[in-house]
């Protein structure tokens, strides 16, 4: 239980109107729950007590075990009482001490007696206490009880069954999904709360028979369903039918499009709202079908309950995003909404007059706006500024008064997130609006005269040192970065000074006052500060003279860096401060991770003293053999994956060798037996669990002496460019000669034998190469959404959100881009993002979306943009596969 | 799903909670939201009268009911509309188990009742049904349009 912001205890003040828990101490009602236990039972007085009881639950206050226990089981006794308000608090009191399992027993029989009761309290209740605490097995035994439940005459009971249905389902499918009759005859119920109810598991137990749910639309879409929320599940199901179908193509007509519109003109509001959004969020709805959904949403812009004016507003901001025009006959009535004293419509208002404007009243709307910012939190004032950059670059014209305005409100008040989203949409609108560029960086340079956020400030002088340069006069903007490197910490004087250094490079003329200035900041008191001075002072050249800078300053200056920060980082570590010795390729990852946590490295051929050199060695050693010479290009080599347990006989492990049409594997072995000489070593690879592949090579190492490394190599063809999985079991085929340890020679016969080596697997991770981007977001837009492919996944439930992300990296291959991998911890959501090259040399990315939904259950949200559709589908199969 | 059910008196003290797959830790800035958001546009409103707000992806309809707030707070297929619907089973079960409107004291001498009535109505995180707690457990006509609403089975 949560800790309550503020006790009700804490106000003794008020003598007159004082709480009836006034002083109440657990201890003293732990005590009282001794009257449990009496013979004669008080059940005004065990009410009261549970009562107490429950207070302090929910004021934060928790039972050790055995005090939870302790009561429990006094209130088991309560069972003898035939007082109904006490049953009832008993019932919520066991579920809200949460019995043990060894516990539950005790008050089972007791349960299962009301189940049957001829109260119909009782066996809703009782229903509802056992299949909160029940468990499979448990469940088999009352199984019959709930399914005659489902149909009895009481609706509460029915519901309670039905709703259990709903809860046990998540536990135990196979068992609920019995009840299938039972819940079709409830569907039937005249009782609006038990069709619901009904409707609802019936769907989730169908849910993924397409047909049955077909079925179930087109039977109850004719007009049985009496409740307002079935019929709103109704529709949700139906949306999901017509988004299964096609159209009719020769009428051009929907399935159950005239169900949704007769919808919009039933009795209650909530169907009508529903009606209307399954409408709007149809595919490629005409404006035809749009009409009436949107007739109807403007009616209740009007309503005077602010709850139909908020979700009329929120369903019109929605379809304004798609079909701005069909919104434009609501603007009258939407722009009263601006003054609406709740916020939340006010901001959904004006964001929705932002999309829908047209040219001529951007004017009006901004002047409304103005006196509307000052009183709204930053979290609408965020999406404001956001509608405020889209309806920018739909009117560049506009962008005068646009820019003004969102350098007016970077001036006011605003935390870190509103400042950023005003920051970047400057940013957006220079880079898209070349008229907007001057007054914009203007805005900018004054912005960092007075700002607080570090990150800021050094973001808008990395802009202003790549687009100040170019401007018709850069020395206005010279003074406000210089100011920086006296005003503020070393973090931002740092990059005010590669600032300076980029317009000396670029303006040549600026060059020589560019070098006082730098000169200025050898003197600084911070260490980074001070070298990149000197650093730039050294490379611009020239002694401060007019002369123009050497491009391959400008390169070092302005280029991005094309090495992946994770290879730096390990040259760094190694000590390798020569940039051209970063390896540019990200392929080397797997094997520099493998050498890093594995303390003695068995893969004895394979792993060459540096990770730069790893790729390099694999592609040498296999272009040196000439049956492998015609496969072409090597695309990736895998991690050694071991196929022998430590300290056996013969250490054997594979690197998976990937070409465009073949695959080799190199068996790296090792013979640990100093009295045997191993000689004609090869691996025999059944590969009957991989039907696409085809042996065409195999290459036996002559010789394996004790201790000495060596390999063998099998090579298989495969389907090109396809990236095929499946399972090899190996088996090492040899000649073992003895060896006598005193002369070191070996007999001259040898006998064959065999050794059982583990199965290999080949999958789709392998055909992934992990290759970084340093800018995810960038390179995510600059992919564009030709061959995006978007879909849901359940991962069904996990040990946690952390598990599920790895499982489904290690599963693609792929390599995490800006530290998405780490998870926070206690986090119910993460967004993780991938990039890497498949098999073909096609980029890749992924955006991944989880999510917990329920305690335990990841869902997965997974969009993948790549340069070929196919490669889309086939990395939304790897993980529905997986 | 139903993140939260949460009763306050007038200076913004909580009386009953119950929290559904809100992590411990962010329970706290809930409470604070909701009493500050109930502090900032209850003032003046009519009993019952419902006012809605949302907070990201999450949705929050309130109403004050005598001398007690309600909030009830959302998100995914329990969107405003559906939680109108369950603020106003919510409140007709408290009207009817007091009697009236409720003043703090008289919210805190049927506690046990109101407890029990709230924990018939939201069944974890999903509504399940409603049962007043008078004598007549069938009695509140409109239980079965206000009842339940269920997770969207396709969100």
């Amino acid at each position: 239980m949560a800790q309550p912001l503020v006790k009700k205890d804490d106000d003794r003040d008020d003598e007159v109107d004082y709480s009836p828990f006034l002083g109440i101490e657990k201890g003293a009602v732990l005590q009282e729950a001794r009257v449990f236990n009496d013979p004669q039972l008080d059940p005004r007085r065990c009410s009261q007590v549970i009562t107490k009881l429950l207070y302090l639950l929910n004021q934060g206050e928790t039972f050790t075990k055995v005090e939870a226990t302790e009561v429990f089981f006094a209130v088991t006794k309560l069972f003898q009482s035939r007082d109904m308000g006490l049953r009832r608090m008993v019932y919520v009191i066991i579920k809200e001490l949460s019995p043990s399992a060894d516990e539950v027993i005790i008050v089972t029989s007791s349960l299962m007696k009301d189940m049957t009761s001829k109260t119909d309290m009782y066996r809703a209740n009782a229903i509802r206490v056992l299949c909160r605490i029940t468990d499979g097995t448990l469940l088999t035994q009352i199984e019959r009880y709930l399914k005659q439940a489902i149909v009895d005459k009481n609706p509460v009971v029915a519901s309670a069954a039905l709703v259990s249905g709903i809860h046990l389902l998540q536990t135990n499918p196979e068992i609920v999904k019995r009840w299938s009759n039972e819940v079709q005859e409830a569907v039937q119920s005249r009782a609006a709360l038990v069709q619901f109810h009904a409707l609802a598991l019936l769907h989730q137990i169908r849910q993924n028979d397409r047909l049955a749910v077909n079925k179930l639309v087109s039977s109850l879409t004719r007009g049985s369903v009496r409740s307002p929320l079935a019929q709103c599940l109704l529709i949700r199901y139906t949306s999901q039918v017509i988004r299964e179908s096609t159209n009719d193509t020769q009428t051009g007509d929907r399935p159950f499009y005239d169900f949704l519109e007769g919808c919009l003109r039933h009795k209650a509001e909530m169907v009508i709202f529903e009606a209307a959004r399954a409408i709007t969020e149809l595919n490629g709805v005409t404006s035809r079908e749009l009409t009436p959904a949107i007739t109807v949403l403007q009616l209740f812009l009007s309503s005077s309950k602010p709850v139909l004016r908020f979700a009329a507003v929120r369903t019109l901001n929605k379809v304004a995003m798609s079909h701005p025009t069909a919104v434009t006959n609501c603007n009258i009535d939407m722009e009263s909404l601006i003054s609406d004293q709740n916020r939340s419509i006010a901001t959904l208002a004006i964001t929705t007059l932002l999309k829908t404007g047209n040219e001529s009243s951007v004017d009006r709307l901004m002047k409304q706006i103005t006196n509307f910012m000052s009183d709204i939190a930053d979290e609408f004032k965020i999406v404001v500024v956001d509608a405020i950059r889209s309806l920018c670059l739909k009117f560049p014209l506009k962008h005068r008064s646009l820019m003004n305005f969102l350098s007016n409100i970077l001036r006011e008040e605003g935390g870190f997130e509103y400042k950023k989203a005003i920051v970047d949409s400057i940013v957006i609108l220079i880079r898209d609006i070349p008229e907007a560029k001057e007054s914009g960086l203007l805005h900018l340079c004054e912005f960092i005269e007075d700002c607080e956020f570090t990150y800021l400030s050094t973001q808008i002088l990395h802009f202003l040192g790549i687009e100040g340069p170019k401007t018709s006069d850069p020395s206005k903007y010279i003074r406000y970065i210089y100011n920086r490197v006296h005003l503020e910490n070393a973090t931002v004087r740092a990059g005010a000074v590669s600032t300076l250094a980029k317009f000396g490079a670029m303006v040549d003329g600026l060059k020589p006052r560019i070098f006082v200035l730098l000169r200025r900041c050898l003197f600084d008191n911070d260490d980074e500060v001070r070298d990149r001075a000197t650093l730039y002072l050294n490379t611009l050249g020239g002694d401060g003279a007019v002369v123009e800078t050497d491009e391959g300053v400008k390169e070092f200056l302005f280029g991005s860096l094309d090495v992946p920060l994770v290879n730096l980082e390990n040259s760094l570590k190694n000590y390798a401060f020569d940039i051209n010795s970063v390896p540019k390729d990200v392929k080397t990852q797997p094997l520099a991770e493998k050498k890093a946590t594995s303390k003695k490295p068995t893969g004895l051929g394979a792993p060459p003293p540096g990770p730069p050199s790893t790729v390099d060695a694999y592609e040498k050693l296999l272009s040196s053999i000439p049956e492998f010479a015609s496969f072409g290009k090597l695309f990736k080599s895998s991690a050694p994956v071991e196929l022998t347990e430590a300290e056996t006989e013969y250490a054997v492990n594979v690197v998976k060798h990937i070409f465009d049409g073949h695959v080799v594997f190199q068996y790296n072995c090792r013979n640990t037996i100093p009295e045997q000489l191993l000689e004609n070593v090869t691996v025999i690879v059944d590969a009957s669990e991989a039907e696409e592949f085809a042996e065409v090579d195999s290459k036996p190492l002559r010789q394996l002496p004790y201790d000495s490394p060596g390999q063998t190599f099998v090579a298989f063809e495969k389907p090109e460019g396809v990236s095929a999985v499946g399972k090899f079991s190996n088996m090492l085929r040899f000649i073992v000669k003895e060896v006598d340890p005193s002369t070191g020679e070996a007999e001259d016969d040898g006998v064959e034998d065999e050794y059982q080596l583990e199965d290999l697997e080949l999958v789709a991770a392998d055909y992934m190469l992990k290759v970084g981007v340093s800018n995810f977001r960038n390179a995510w837009e600059s992919m564009g959404v030709d061959f995006e492919h978007v879909d849901e996944y359940g991962l069904g439930p996990r040990d946690s959100l952390a598990e599920a992300v790895n499982a489904v990296i290690n599963l693609l291959g792929m390599q995490p881009c800006e530290g998405t991998e780490v998870i926070p911890p206690n986090s119910r959501s993460h967004t993780c993002l991938l990039s890497g090259v498949y098999i073909g040399n096609v980029k890749v990315l992924v955006r991944l979306q989880f999510g917990l939904d329920g305690p335990k259950d990841v869902a997965m949200k997974l969009a993948v943009r790549s340069e070929d559709g196919t490669v889309s589908d086939a990395i939304h199969e790897i993980v529905a596969s997986g | 799903m139903i993140l939260a059910v949460l009763f306050a008196n007038s200076e913004g003290n909580i009386l009953v909670e119950r929290f559904n797959g809100v992590p411990a830790e962010e329970r706290l800035h809930w409470r604070s939201f909701l009493v500050k958001l109930g502090a900032d546009n209850l003032k003046g409103v009519k009993n019952e009268e419902l006012l809605v707000a949302s907070h990201r992806s999450v949705y929050i309809v309130y109403t004050v009911l005598g001398d007690v707030s309600v909030y009830v707070v959302g998100k995914d297929e329990y969107d405003e509309l559906a939680l109108a619907e369950v603020i106003f089973v919510i409140t007709s079960a408290v009207k009817d188990v007091c009697g009236k409107l409720p003043t703090e004291r008289l919210f805190l001498d049927k506690y046990g009742r109101i407890c029990l009535t709230l924990d018939e109505i939201i069944w974890k995180e999903t509504v399940t049904f409603c049962v007043i707690a008078n004598e007549h457990p069938f009695a509140f006509s409109s239980m079965d349009t206000a009842a339940n609403v269920l997770p969207h089975p396709f969100s």
